[in-house]
């Protein structure tokens, strides 16, 4: 527990392997994570399975990783980013690493993630008109998955998930977490969570261990489950990888982002809207893509007309991560119960592109119509800002977290 | 070539240094006298290391050796010395110095050393093969954005660090190197090292 600037100490031997913890060398050990579809030795690493050996600018591309250095307030590049008329951005917290999931507790505290980069989860507290950082937690294994509820602050590694109980009163000393579940797979790839709570019960997704594999019964689910750990239930399964979801504030279901298998093509698979309509549909991965095409190699023998259809799609390799639908009274009535999704943006196609997509639900449970909403995130075919997750504040303003710049910014409109 | 394209977050480093006023920038003569005040004496005027168990700097990509000097600043990545050195770091520091080290040419192997064993230079090419080193590193290990460059690296320095992953000691952001390296015999992580530092840089 420390405040910025960080004291770090000595990341211990084995850390990410073991997945224990500095800041929370108190905190319940957690065994090795074992994970059967884990690439062995002299297999090729998770993200590159399929990728194309005739081509040597692909054969280069890999997953980036988050710059260690957050971008200092005066060099964000919001004067290249570009809102529809009367909306407005601006730095609302910076210095925050590898920022990803965003959740407010009750007393206003914004909790912000991160992945590997960070390791780290972060608070901001307004503190008489400036916002101070805290570091809560340091040298955790993707502590990604973030979520508040009843005063606590509950935490998903890729193998558990933790609750800290009356968080905001301790943020200088966040004290031991209770272990609400550890029964997750613990893979690394596609093992960082997204969390959310609804109806006293906890949403986990399992991503799929893999580029693209056959994930069995364990893996490539959304599970929800009670807030001790009880009770654990699929959700919706054939879901590669869910980095963002929300629940439609008219009838409470569950809406996702998926991001689709990689290598395939520039331009195929895109990524999807999804929502789920009974439990436990499943959603086509690894079998049929996009809703309307079979996989290659695990598609043989499969139709796509035995698996869920997208409501939409989101583009190739677009990394669609946070969405959430708008139920603030800041932007302008069109805006009410709109999704908005993070195009992160593509790491593993020659084309990039990123940015902030509303989408208009239908009513019907499709999609009605889409908008670009933040757009002049890519210049010269590379990454000025890239969107991760969104929080919609008390005033109805939206923060939007950025890994890329280690910065969190807000959205506000006026006429 | 394709660097660039390989390397958008430093281009992007790279636009917002241009773009500041000359005043704020920081002179790139400043970090060359700076380096040779407080790194050439390990890693060599040049970023060519003389000194066994300390790598050469040079070529290294500018990604990657930020990325080390974070991850030393934040003890995450074990070297009591870096770790010294990194934390009078500031960020702006890690930037001109790790720009510094990616505009150093690259170490050509040591003309001097006796010619190498062409059957022990099989053995690793075969290793590095079987051991997929070229998907991340580059055909000619030349690394790239987050990846260190391996080719024409001290060997002493290539053999201790393939130990440090294969036994876990150091880690990187992920375990990636650790499982790469997770089948492979201790004794084949030498011919490794032995093919990888006579590599030609380029």
């Amino acid at each position: 527990m420390t405040t910025r600037p960080m004291r770090v100490a000595r990341w211990c031997a084995g850390a990410l392997l073991l997945g224990t913890t500095a800041a929370l060398a108190q905190a319940p050990a957690t065994p090795p994570a074992t994970s059967p579809a884990a690439p062995a030795a002299q297999e090729e690493p998770f993200w590159a399975k399929g990728r194309p050996r005739t081509d040597a600018t692909a054969m280069r591309m890999a997953p980036v990783p988050s710059f260690p250095i957050p971008t200092a307030v005066d060099k964000l590049p919001i004067a290249k980013l570009k809102l529809p008329p009367g909306f407005r951005i601006e730095p609302w917290a910076t210095g925050l690493l590898d920022a990803r999931a965003l959740r407010e507790g009750d007393k206003g505290t914004v909790f912000v993630s991160t992945r590997f980069v960070g390791s780290k989860v972060y608070a901001v507290v307004n503190k008489g008109g400036t916002r101070e950082v805290k570091t809560l937690i340091d040298k955790m294994q993707l502590p990604t998955g973030i979520e508040t509820h009843n005063g606590a602050l509950y935490v998903a590694t890729p193998k558990q998930v933790l609750r800290y109980d009356n968080i905001e009163s301790r943020l200088d000393a966040i004290g031991m977490p209770v272990v609400v579940y550890d029964k997750l797979p613990g893979d690394v790839p596609h093992g960082w969570k997204y969390l959310r709570i609804r109806d006293n019960k906890l949403y986990v997704p399992v991503g799929a261990p893999c580029n693209i594999c056959e994930p069995g019964d364990s893996h490539a689910q959304i599970l929800k489950m009670n807030l001790d750990g009880s009770g654990v239930e699929v959700v919706a399964r054939g879901v590669r990888n869910t980095v963002g979801f929300d629940f439609d504030p008219k009838n409470g279901e569950l809406w996702f982002t998926d991001n689709g298998r990689d290598w395939l093509s520039e331009d195929l698979p895109e990524d999807e809207l999804n929502r789920v309509s009974a439990a436990g549909q499943h959603f086509g991965f690894p079998y049929c893509h996009q809703g309307d095409f079979t996989d290659p190699e695990f598609g043989w023998g499969k139709s796509c007309s035995n698996y869920q259809k997208p409501a939409l799609l989101l583009g190739p390799h677009a990394a669609a991560l946070g969405m959430t639908f708008y139920t603030g009274s800041m932007f302008p009535s069109q805006y009410q119960g709109a999704i908005f999704i993070a195009r992160h943006g593509p790491w593993n196609r020659t084309s990039k592109y990123a940015d902030i997509l509303v989408a208009w639900p239908d009513g019907k449970g499709g999609i009605a119509k889409t908008e670009p909403f933040l757009t002049g995130l890519v210049e010269n075919n590379q990454y000025l800002a890239r969107p991760v997750d969104f929080l919609v504040q008390k005033d109805g303003s939206m923060l939007v977290s950025d890994d890329f710049n280690g910065a969190v910014y807000r959205i506000s409109y006026s006429r | 070539m394709k660097r660039t394209a390989l390397m958008p977050v430093l281009a992007l480093g790279l636009a917002l240094w241009q773009a500041m006023p000359a005043a704020a920038q920081p002179a790139a003569v400043g970090y060359a006298q700076r380096y040779a005040a407080l790194c050439a004496a390990c890693h060599g005027a040049n970023g060519r290391s003389e000194l066994p168990g300390t790598p050469h700097l040079a070529g290294q990509p500018s990604f990657y050796a930020i990325t080390q000097l974070f991850l030393f600043r934040e003890g995450r990545r074990e070297n009591a010395a870096m770790t010294a050195v990194a934390k009078t770091l500031t960020d702006d520091d890690l930037r001109g110095f790790s720009e510094l080290i990616a505009r150093l040419p690259p170490v050509a192997p040591g003309a001097a050393a006796a010619p190498a064993d062409a059957s022990r230079m099989l053995q690793g090419q075969a290793l590095a093969q079987r051991h997929l080193c070229a998907n991340c590193h580059g055909a000619d290990f030349s690394g790239g954005e987050q990846v260190a460059r391996l080719a024409g690296q001290r060997e002493e320095y290539l053999a201790l660090t393939l130990r440090e992953f294969k036994s876990g000691q150091r880690i990187g952001y992920t375990n990636a190197m650790n499982e790469a390296l997770g089948g492979i015999a201790p004794e084949a992580l030498d011919t490794l090292a032995y093919y990888l530092a006579r590599l030609p840089a380029r």
